[in-house]
């Protein structure tokens, strides 16, 4: 592991050794580890005290009230607790959703088993930069259209989509607006109030926090109604039965705290790494930037090396962690689904890789990779047969 | 190139680090060529055996696809040598499949460098394919 290099951040990241260290005071028999429902006694109300100052974390990081935050054990499950759990309490409202094809699974498959139970999905397909315009939304909009569901920062490509312009024209219609921000919490600024989110999903294992917790950001003012997933004790306001796992959820608001002081910081650094191994791999032969070219997260970098077959390149690359596409996608051997939406063919879709860069990445690194990439695409180059020959 | 990765079995890992047959030979009345698949499938070989004898001495690969395929490529390389063009036209993928412990899921891109291998044996002077 010494010399590897870690460019997979989208997929996870490491936990912030500050991180780490908030979590452990959760753990152990001299830490806070008591449930945080027994307030009858004071561990419980210690640990308490950590859960809802967590709590608070997450609420600022998005400009939320704290009573608006639901944990969960990551975005996949908020995100279904949001489409499911509002579909559902407002079916009698609306049958229609709209979404773009470019979502994370946990909203498409969401999506799917609301179809299955009668509802109407639209498939919004973005622009081969892989943005969907608001105009495209609006344009799609019904009279029973109930939940408009665009994710924040794209998982394969990293582009930003418009969230705010999509929310404002969601609440001049009255349609609620979920939006997935799995990969841009704590990495780029996001206000539900600003921009008209009713339901927003995020995670903490995409900004240096631990795996298995998330949160769901629930409107309050008009007070948005959900169908829980779960059923049980009736923690979270009855949304998310089940204990609250104290030291996950510290980690989580740790992890967001770190975040918003950060970001700026953060963004500005690895924004000049990608931009780095971006400007690198662009003197690679027929290397073409997948996504659109300035509105980015500033940590993803997606890019096709044309004429170069995908899993012979990763194989090429063993001192690398990195990605041919989403690693939610990647075991499937399937051309990315993202890939093709933006009219990739199936070719360059197969020879693309994602490097996605993180706090702890330096430009070091970055001039590692570079140089192994562009030898290895050179090496696979030469065994193959001259194009058509 | 290296690899732990348990996808790829030892003969594929041990092909994947230097690739060895990789390569051509300039056209001679010697020389005969075989080619299948297209990059649009995933999986594109050129085959170029040297024959003397009505036997092939020496062979040579050009391909793009998966470790599996091009350390496939590389074996076969080794395997021709002392081929007829007979034996080329009987050869069956799945020889290549047992000694590089290819995945079934590949099997296909095997039938690619078997469709290769027979444009070979079609191309062999004095068979019928080569005179139409």
């Amino acid at each position: 592991m010494k010399d590897l290099i870690y460019l997979d951040n989208a997929a996870t990241t490491a936990v912030d050794p500050r991180v780490v260290a908030a979590m452990l005071e959760c753990l152990g028999p001299s830490g806070d580890y008591a449930n945080p429902s027994s307030v009858g006694h004071l561990p419980g109300r210690r640990a308490r005290a950590r859960v809802e100052q967590a709590r608070g974390d997450v609420a600022a990081l998005v400009g939320a009230d704290p009573a608006q935050v639901i944990f969960t054990s990551g975005a996949t499950e908020a995100d279904n607790l949001a489409i499911l759990g509002a579909a559902r309490f407002y079916r009698e409202r609306g049958r229609h959703l709209v979404t773009s094809r470019t979502e994370h699974p946990a909203v498409l498959d969401a999506c799917r088993q609301l179809e299955r139970e009668g509802f109407e999905v639209t498939y919004l397909k973005p622009g081969s930069d892989g943005i969907v315009e608001p105009a495209q939304v609006e344009a799609a909009l019904r009279s029973d259209t109930l939940l408009v569901s665009l994710m924040h920062v794209n998982n394969e490509i990293g582009v930003v989509q418009d969230v705010g312009a999509v929310g404002r024209l969601c609440r001049a219609r009255g349609v609620l607006f979920h939006v997935d921000a799995a990969q841009g919490a704590g990495k780029l600024p996001l206000d539900v109030n600003r921009d008209c989110i009713d339901l927003l999903a995020l995670t903490a294992h995409k900004v240096h926090g631990p795996k298995g917790v998330g949160a769901l950001c629930v409107r309050r003012e008009p007070r948005l109604g959900l169908v829980p997933l779960l059923h049980g004790g009736g923690q979270e306001r009855g949304l998310r039965s089940g204990t609250l796992a104290t030291h996950q959820v510290v980690g989580l608001g740790t992890a967001l705290r770190i975040a918003a002081a950060e970001m700026q910081a953060d963004a500005a650094r690895v924004g000049a790494l990608r931009e780095r191994l971006w400007q690198g791999l662009a003197a690679v032969p027929g290397a073409l930037l997948n996504g659109h070219p300035t509105r980015r997260v500033p940590g993803i970098l997606s890019v096709a090396f044309d004429g170069v077959e995908g899993e012979s390149l990763l194989y090429a690359l063993p001192a690398l962690a990195i990605s041919s596409g989403s690693a939610c996608a990647t075991t499937s051997g399937e051309p990315s689904y993202v890939l093709r939406a933006l009219g990739r063919s199936d070719r360059l879709a197969q020879s693309t890789l994602r490097l996605s860069l993180g706090r702890f990445n330096t430009e070091i690194e970055v001039d590692r990779a570079i140089g192994a990439i562009t030898a290895a695409v050179a090496r696979l180059r030469a065994v193959a047969p001259e194009p058509g020959g | 190139m290296s690899t732990d990765d348990p996808r790829y079995g030892g003969e594929v890992r041990c092909r994947m680090a230097a690739l060895p047959g990789v390569g051509g030979f300039g056209a001679g009345p010697d020389v005969v060529v075989g080619s299948a698949g297209s990059r649009e499938q995933g999986a594109e070989v050129v085959l170029c055996c040297r024959i003397a004898a009505g036997r092939v001495t020496e062979a040579r690969f050009r391909a793009f696809g998966c470790p599996h395929f091009l350390a496939a490529a590389s074996w076969l390389t080794d395997r021709l040598v002392g081929a007829g063009r007979d034996d080329l036209a009987g050869w069956d993928w799945r020889e290549a499949a047992t000694a590089l412990e290819v995945p079934a899921a590949k099997f296909g891109r095997l039938l690619t460098l078997q469709d290769a291998v027979r444009d070979v044996a079609g191309n062999w002077p004095g068979s019928p394919a080569s005179t139409v």
